[in-house]
């Protein structure tokens, strides 16, 4: 009998299908998760006249994405884990990284099917169209703004083992940033400047800034160029920090 | 054949420790082709953390493992592939059915297999009817069953497994017994730790008993009662007339219940 590795991609096809199995399973808590952008969308439509579609659509998109992303992602991670199911797993002979990177496609696939979703009910329901050009540089900008929310959630599960900790501080994370995005967006007065601007630079506003700049491209400043790059910056920290912090198991 | 390639796992002056603490201490033992190999201790004596250093899930401070010939640090691939484990715990997705969890572990072994093929490893095992239920909801003794198929799905050089009897009811027990012989069997080694002596006694070719993390004896089970049948440790504790491996077992690494 020989003993041989399997192919990559064959470990990779059939992980990614466990994975996109067990994520459709959980589809009703995927659903939950697009509740607040559905409510953004529905309650804002008032502002639509006022403050831009992309200012709605941008706040619902990245609602959605911090959904997904900080808490789907990060509480799949830290369950998983705590169950032993990747110390399993890495008995085989795959090597570690094919067990996460499949968990992150399929996040990635979240990610491009919420803000579809966002898109679809935006037009129908507030009437928000975009240039073509727009729709595709916003599939491009909630991809980048996805990213930082996995590796937010990256480094949550990297630092915190127990998984109702994890849970409950990613609620924390999540429940900052939808008021902070609701109420530090509307009360720009009385919150202040200072509070204003770490709201703005925030991962919360520099996502809903490269979402909103991507829908009129026209627009895109020297601002969202920043707000970009700061994206990119909080990604590549807390990409790191995540992996380094991160332990397989939780004993 | 040269005696190194005699053995399917070769561990030599294996050491893990957790922190400051020292779990397991210069271990070295190996397990030759064809062989049932118990690794026996109490509580804490160190026989998961040995298990995972082979398995790769943890890096040792120091020593050299060998899986059919494959260094467990340096080719971790090529010594997994060698390798089929059941953990103490075991968990698998919750959310997939019985046999989608073959299916994915056949995948991440490389072992074409189709649906058909799976479901006849499924009927093997008399779970053909739980193919469509989630693994949790199965017995403690039908997971058992499930995962030590899974363990040996790709018909791995060396089975490892660490107390695949706990909790299961006497049929059961048999039946696992049997399957493990079975590997025996086909050539192939299996090494497992357990906490039943009579078991080990029974089914063991060869079994090392470990304490404080290191390895106290190695021998058959036979050999090892030979040995100690005089000694007063061993007479003080037996109780049935006749000395067992369990009164071998108590008097070496004492009465005290561990921590
Ligand atoms: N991740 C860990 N961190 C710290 N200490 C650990 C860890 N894993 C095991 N230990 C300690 O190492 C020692 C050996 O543990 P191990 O699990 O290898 O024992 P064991 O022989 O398998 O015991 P049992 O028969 O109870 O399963 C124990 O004292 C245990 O408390
Ligand atoms: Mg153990």
């Amino acid at each position: 009998m020989e003993t041989s590795i399997p192919k990559i991609s064959t470990v990779l096809k059939t992980l990614l299908r466990a994975d996109f199995t067990t994520q459709w399973r959980n589809r009703r808590a995927v659903v939950l998760t697009l509740i607040v952008p559905v409510v953004i969308l529905a309650l804002w439509k008032v502002f639509v006249e006022k403050m831009g579609g992309p200012f709605v659509l941008s706040n619902s998109i990245t609602i959605g994405l911090v959904a997904t992303g900080l808490m789907g992602y990060s509480n799949s991670i830290a369950r998983d884990r705590d169950k032993g199911i990747f110390q399993r797993l890495r008995v085989a002979p795959l090597p570690s990284w094919t067990i996460m990177g499949s968990r992150i496609i399929v996040q990635i696939v979240m990610i491009l099917l919420i803000t579809t979703f966002v898109f679809i009910i935006g037009k129908q329901y507030d009437g928000i169209t975009l240039t073509p050009l727009a729709y595709v540089l916003t599939y491009f900008t909630a991809l980048v703004g996805g990213v930082v929310y996995l590796s937010i959630g990256q480094m949550i599960v990297g630092r915190i083992q127990n998984p109702e900790t994890v849970n409950s501080a990613s609620r924390f994370i999540y429940f900052i940033f939808i008021m902070s995005g609701m109420l530090g967006e509307m009360y720009i007065n009385e919150v202040g400047k200072t509070i204003h601007d770490i709201i703005v630079w925030s991962p919360y506003g520099t996502v809903k800034t490269i979402l909103a700049a991507g829908m009129e491209p026209a627009k895109w400043n020297n601002n969202a160029s920043m707000a970009l790059l700061a994206t990119l910056g909080y990604t590549v920290v807390c990409t790191t920090l995540g992996i380094k912090w991160f332990k397989w198991n939780t004993k | 054949m040269s005696k190194q390639q005699d053995n399917i796992l070769t561990v030599d002056g294996l050491s893990i420790s957790y922190g400051s603490f020292n779990a397991v201490q210069n271990v070295s033992f190996s397990v030759r082709r064809g062989e049932i190999f118990g690794l026996l201790g109490p509580n804490g004596a160190g026989k998961t953390s040995t298990l995972s250093a082979v398995e790769g899930l943890l890096k040792p401070q120091a020593g050299t493992i060998l899986v059919d010939g494959n260094n467990a640090v340096s080719k971790p691939l090529h010594a997994r592939a060698s390798l089929g484990v059941q953990l103490q715990s075991t968990s698998f997705q919750p959310e997939l059915f019985v046999i989608e969890v073959l299916q994915l572990y056949a995948g991440v072994y490389g072992v074409p297999a189709s649906k058909a093929d799976l479901m006849g490893i499924l009927r093997e095992i008399n779970l053909e009817d739980s193919a469509m239920k989630k693994f949790g909801e199965l017995s403690g003794g039908q997971q058992q069953r499930v995962s030590l198929v899974i363990a040996t799905i790709h018909n791995p050089k060396l089975v490892l497994l660490d107390e695949p009897t706990t909790g299961l009811d006497p049929q059961s027990r048999r039946q696992l017994w049997e399957r493990i012989e079975a590997i025996r069997e086909r050539g192939h080694a299996v090494l497992l730790t357990t906490h039943s002596m009579e078991e080990a006694e029974s089914v063991c070719d060869r079994i090392a008993i470990i304490d404080h993390g290191r390895v106290i004896a190695v021998d058959t089970p036979q050999g090892m009662i030979d040995k100690h049948r005089d000694d007063p440790e061993v007479i003080a504790v037996s109780r049935r007339g006749r000395i067992t491996l369990e009164d071998v077992f108590i008097a070496l690494t004492g009465k005290a219940i561990r921590s």
